[in-house]
């Protein structure tokens, strides 16, 4: 058991290190910081002309999105970047569990956005002056910390698709744009469609950022709870999703001869 | 007349090239349809129907501003990983009018977000293209496109001084919504954000299309100030790619990414 979850972890961290040796500092402020706050306050000053919602609203909501990029981007690149770099071979060569390998390849990606999220959500508090209350800290860094999760498994089901669909950049940015509009963050779910509110129901955020807006305003933990178990059934069910493609898309191109086609 | 052709053509080749890449143009079909989908559900909820035309014509300023941002950006980066870039030097013109084709080309292909979130808006949610002033309309729409190509010219020449120009994209998308009043009124930001929407040829883009639109105001000097503003980013684009050009070939990094 020890040395599953040293594979899941210390192999994470190598192979984010390594698919992600060409950013740099200023890349990784301009496009994962600075980029999810302006789309925040984009939002909060469109919300509040329109008077849909308030700042607390958008602040929250964008905040738990703001994981979404590098986590789903993220997720997507721990498979197709494998394949892409000419090392997918080797991986799935591998005599240790490939399941176990991918899956610990969400971890560090997953960290990575609660970081950002929770930069995003302090830096935006700051700017527009949203008061937190000191007990829903723990919770709301749990949520965003699900929803990251739920975002990098996603994510790694996107990628273990891009393993039989030649352009899943295609895929992942369309997705990413598709969670801005049926997470729920943006438009309150009331506002939309049925269609919309049921598969945002099945993406992952759209529970979190619930849960977060309870918290922010002061519900408790145990109001916030039946969210935070949504957004965790998500999670788990997209990384056993990832899990099943990852292994029916590895068996189904070693039969067939496709593993390094493009 | 030989440069306006070459400019014309120019921008032709780069628009047929980047019609070839299925991810360019599936991202260019479906990104914008779905931000207008949003805005549209956005203005819904605000309980302001009256104003969905300009929520359909404010995603697809939006949807040329990013074909422009990301087009522009990636203009030399693309022509260097392409192996283009060197032949593009070479050529016996300058090489301000060599990339604005380029450039050009991407607020071209831009035009589709527009015509995609009419259309949809119409299509789907029955949003009547009831124009203000439909001529001005349909001239301030293909001034805002030039004026974004020439504004190009100049992020692109910044760019190519950066190695990390990605950085400066994926940061410049939102800004620019918010800054130059595409959904957002410039009135609803705060003050000191006046004096940036006023330099930036987008915020004179948006508005004259928008007033076309409305009716809100007076077309003409708005796209007036939006072409005079990207003119003169154009000279300036003109003046610092000729400097990048020439301390490129002295240092001989031009193909250097």
């Amino acid at each position: 058991m020890p040395a599953l979850f040293r594979l899941i972890g210390v192999g994470g961290v190598i192979a984010y290190r390594a698919l992600f040796n060409w950013t740099t500092p200023a890349m990784f402020v301009g496009t994962l910081l600075v980029g999810p706050l302006f789309q925040l306050l984009f939002f909060a000053y469109l919300g509040r002309q329109l008077g849909v919602a308030d700042d607390g609203f958008y602040i929250t909501g964008n905040a738990v999105l703001a994981a979404s990029v590098a986590c789903v981007f993220g997720g997507t690149m721990a498979v197709s970047n494998e394949r892409r770099f000419g090392t997918l071979g080797h991986v799935l060569l591998s005599p240790r569990s490939r399941t176990a390998v991918f899956l610990g390849r969400v971890l560090p990606y997953a960290a990575n956005g609660l970081l950002i999220a929770v930069t995003t959500m302090t830096a935006a508090s700051l700017l527009l002056g949203l008061r937190v209350p000191v007990d829903a800290l723990p919770g709301l860094l749990l949520a965003l910390a699900v929803a990251a999760l739920a975002c990098g498994f996603f994510g790694l089901t996107l990628g273990a698709i891009g393993l039989r669909f030649r352009d899943v950049w295609l895929v992942s940015n369309v997705a990413v744009a598709l969670l801005i509009l049926l997470t729920g963050v943006n438009v309150p779910a009331a506002g939309l469609p049925t269609w919309m509110r049921v598969t945002g129901e099945l993406l992952p955020i759209t529970h979190a950022a619930e849960a977060a807006r309870r918290l922010v305003a002061g519900d408790g933990f145990h109001a916030a709870a039946p969210q935070l178990a949504a957004e965790l059934a998500i999670a788990i069910g997209y990384a056993t999703l990832a899990a099943t493609l990852l292994k029916l898309f590895e068996v189904e191109s070693r039969r067939r001869a496709s593993l390094d086609t493009l | 007349m030989r440069t306006l052709r070459m400019i014309v053509v120019g921008a032709l080749l780069h628009a047929k090239q980047l019609s070839r890449s299925p991810f360019e143009i599936a991202t260019a079909l479906i990104v914008p349809v779905v931000q207008a989908t949003l805005a549209v559900h956005l203005f819904r909820a605000g309980g302001d129907p009256g104003r969905l035309l300009e929520a359909s014509v404010g995603a697809g300023l939006m949807g040329i501003w990013s074909s422009v941002l990301f087009g522009s950006g990636g203009a030399i980066q693309n022509q260097r990983w392409q192996g283009t870039l060197e032949m593009i030097m070479l050529a016996p013109r300058p090489p301000a009018l060599v990339v604005l084709p380029i450039t050009l080309a991407t607020a071209l292909t831009g035009t589709y977000a527009m015509v995609a979130t009419l259309a949809w808006g119409r299509l789907l949610y029955g949003i009547p293209l009831a124009f203000a002033h439909p001529l001005a309309f349909a001239v301030a729409v293909p001034g805002c496109i030039i004026a974004l190509g020439m504004f190009g010219l100049l992020l692109a020449s910044t760019f190519v001084l950066l190695r990390n120009a990605n950085a400066l994209t994926n940061t410049l998308e939102y800004p620019i919504w918010l800054v130059s009043g595409m959904l957002v009124p410039v009135t609803a930001l705060p003050g000191w954000t006046g004096p940036i929407a006023a330099v930036l040829p987008t915020t004179w883009g948006a508005r004259a299309v928008r007033e076309a639109a409305t009716g809100s105001g007076p077309v003409w000097p708005s796209l007036g100030a939006c072409l005079a503003i990207s003119l003169a980013c154009l000279a300036l684009g003109a003046i610092m790619m000729t400097h990048v050009e020439r301390r490129a070939r002295a240092a001989a990094t031009l193909a250097l990414a």
